[in-house]
């Protein structure tokens, strides 16, 4: 079978200084305006007033002595756990006791949650608006030519990828279009950010939207989550517990510990 | 092991701590005293860690301790200027500044007063609520500072430091029961803390001595105590502390045998039978000696023992030998 014959394409060598550098420095500069808006825009952690911070770390506390009762001699357990219980049916630690049994507020007209959407808003504005901006230049900039040749050959799968705006049928994929360059700048600057702004920076979208994926920390006491539901299912759990302590035949233990 | 900047300097031995403080100037020459935030120098210097502001932070409580105000002043600056005055932990250290500066009770009368507006505009600033409560024991009023501790810890419960603040405010007292009710609490959040362990083991025993011998109550917290003891070495096996109370325990249960009859409740502990105690004894006298030979000798792994500990046992094993 024939080789096909390696394509060669002339290229100017102008293209490199006025296509590929001007979109690789447009995109690590606004990397970085990226990561000084986000840290402008970035409002500060909420205050948690007293009656909340009680409830919230009631539950904690609760949930502390259901993981480690067993640093507790039985009857300490018991006392902790008959005055939970007790505490938590009653609804003694609730934010506001009067609104129990009624359906947890809307988490749309809450104005504290409110705010923690319109975070995340501005954060997703921060990365939407440059992208759409730069996408756009760069089409109507520098669409319809061919910048470069990568040095190693791809399948033809990329070529609707790294030639987007050049429809040539049978050329190589491993040409590539200023627009897949713009693309691959995207997903490989986050080193270059690293190195510029540290490592915990808001450049690159990639990040975030990893962050987006992960379990968020705040979910346990989130809008919508009903406190008194928590407190009940926490009562239910501190009461199937069948308690035994670490002190139990410790004695013997250690001594067959040093023993051996 | 030498001191370091990095680790809250609380513990540390006085000529530690003055080691430290006379590092002042050097450190305080050597750091920078701001960090700019700007990009274009952010690529040139040293960018901000946060162990630097760490390092001003202990290096102000060390000179504290020293009585090197100047410098502490100085740390406090550059930590103002870097978080401004609205941070709650600057809060904190400038009240502890202020307190220091203090020459009489009147002073301090106001320092309080200003903790307490603070607290009456944002009632969750912690920091200072825990300043509050420590002026209001150094002052003397333990009850006043009881209550506040208490109120602190009705809405945060979480909070092992305040427990085991709680703990020792109640110890001094006397209040054996109340300060073993706080130590555990301080296990439920740390639940494999030696020290915690040991130090609970220390109360019990204390609980028991006080109470009179032969009493109920006294032999359950002594089984306690062994036992606590027990878990103690169990999580660190070069603790001193563990030994020693170990020790006396065991001592404690051989010299006075327990009478058996009396238990019955299933619920609590049972003091451990005497060949038990014995092989529990011997290990415990035979660590502790290990362990004041070893730091006699200096060996290598047994220096950082305390000195004032490394005497108790001592004591106690000549104690014991003489007695035997």
């Amino acid at each position: 079978m024939a080789q096909a014959p390696v394509q060669t394409i002339h290229r100017d060598p102008q293209l490199f200084y006025w296509i590929l550098f001007p979109i690789t420095a447009v995109m690590i500069l606004t990397g970085i305006l990226r990561h000084y808006a986000t840290v402008l825009m970035a409002s500060a952690p909420k205050q948690l007033d007293q009656k909340t911070m009680r409830e919230q770390r009631s539950l904690l506390h609760g949930i502390n002595v259901r993981t480690n009762f067993h640093t507790l001699s039985r009857k300490s357990f018991n006392a902790r756990r008959d005055a939970l219980t007790a505490a938590y049916e009653s609804g003694a630690y609730l934010k506001d006791p009067e609104r129990r049994g009624q359906a947890p507020p809307n988490p749309m007209s809450d104005p504290s949650s409110m705010e923690g959407m319109m975070g995340m808003m501005k954060n997703q504005m921060a990365m939407v608006i440059p992208n759409t901006l730069i996408m756009s230049w760069i089409n109507a900039f520098f669409s319809g030519y061919v910048i470069m040749k990568l040095p190693f050959p791809l399948t033809i799968k990329f070529k609707s990828m790294l030639q987007a705006g050049v429809a040539t049928k049978d050329m190589d994929p491993r040409w590539m279009s200023s627009i897949s360059w713009y693309f691959l700048c995207i997903f490989g600057l986050q080193p270059v950010f690293n190195f510029l702004l540290g490592s915990d920076n808001a450049a690159s979208q990639m990040a975030q939207q990893m962050g987006q994926m992960g379990p968020q920390a705040g979910q346990m006491f989130g809008p919508g989550v009903d406190p008194d539901k928590q407190f009940l299912a926490e009562a239910e759990n501190l009461a199937v517990i069948e308690h035994y302590s670490v002190l139990d035949g410790i004695e013997n233990r250690l001594l067959q510990g040093i023993k051996a | 092991m030498a001191p370091s900047l990095l680790h809250p300097p609380s513990q540390l031995s006085p000529a530690a701590a003055l080691q430290l403080s006379q590092k002042a100037p050097t450190v305080l020459q050597s750091s920078p005293s701001t960090v700019s935030s700007s990009p274009l120098s952010a690529l040139f210097t040293a960018s901000e860690t946060p162990d630097l502001w760490i390092k001003y932070e202990n290096l102000l409580l060390s000179c504290l301790r020293t009585g090197d105000e100047r410098a502490a002043h100085q740390c406090l600056e550059r930590l103002v200027t870097r978080f401004g005055n609205d941070n709650e932990r600057i809060m904190a250290l400038k009240g502890l500044l202020k307190e220091a500066d203090a020459q009489n009770n009147g002073e301090l009368e106001k320092v309080l007063e200003e903790y307490d507006q603070i607290l009456s505009d944002n009632a969750t600033n912690i920091p200072i609520a825990k300043r509050r409560i420590a002026l209001l024991r150094s002052m003397g009023r333990v009850s006043e500072a009881v209550s506040s501790l208490v109120q602190l810890l009705d809405f945060s419960p979480t909070d092992a430091e305040a427990w085991s603040e709680l703990g020792d405010i109640y110890l001094s007292q006397g209040l054996y029961s109340q300060a073993i009710y706080a130590l555990e609490e301080v296990l439920l959040l740390v639940p494999n803390a030696w020290n915690i362990h040991a130090r609970l083991g220390e109360v019990q025993y204390m609980a028991a001595t006080a109470s009179g011998a032969g009493d109920v109550s006294s032999q359950k917290s002594l089984a306690e105590a062994l036992k606590r003891f027990a878990r103690s070495i169990e999580l660190c096996d070069d603790y001193l502390r563990g030994y020693y109370g170990l020790k006396l325990v065991t001592t404690r249960i051989l010299r006075e045998p327990p009478n058996r009859t009396k238990q019955d409740d299933a619920d609590d502990f049972v003091l451990p039978d005497t060949s038990t105690a014995e092989r529990l004894h011997e290990l415990a006298t035979e660590k502790l000696s290990e362990i004041v030979r070893h730091y006699t000798l200096q060996d290598r792994g047994w220096r950082g023992y305390d000195e004032s500990e490394i005497a108790a046992a001592r004591d106690l094993l000549a104690k014991n030998a003489a007695g035997a």
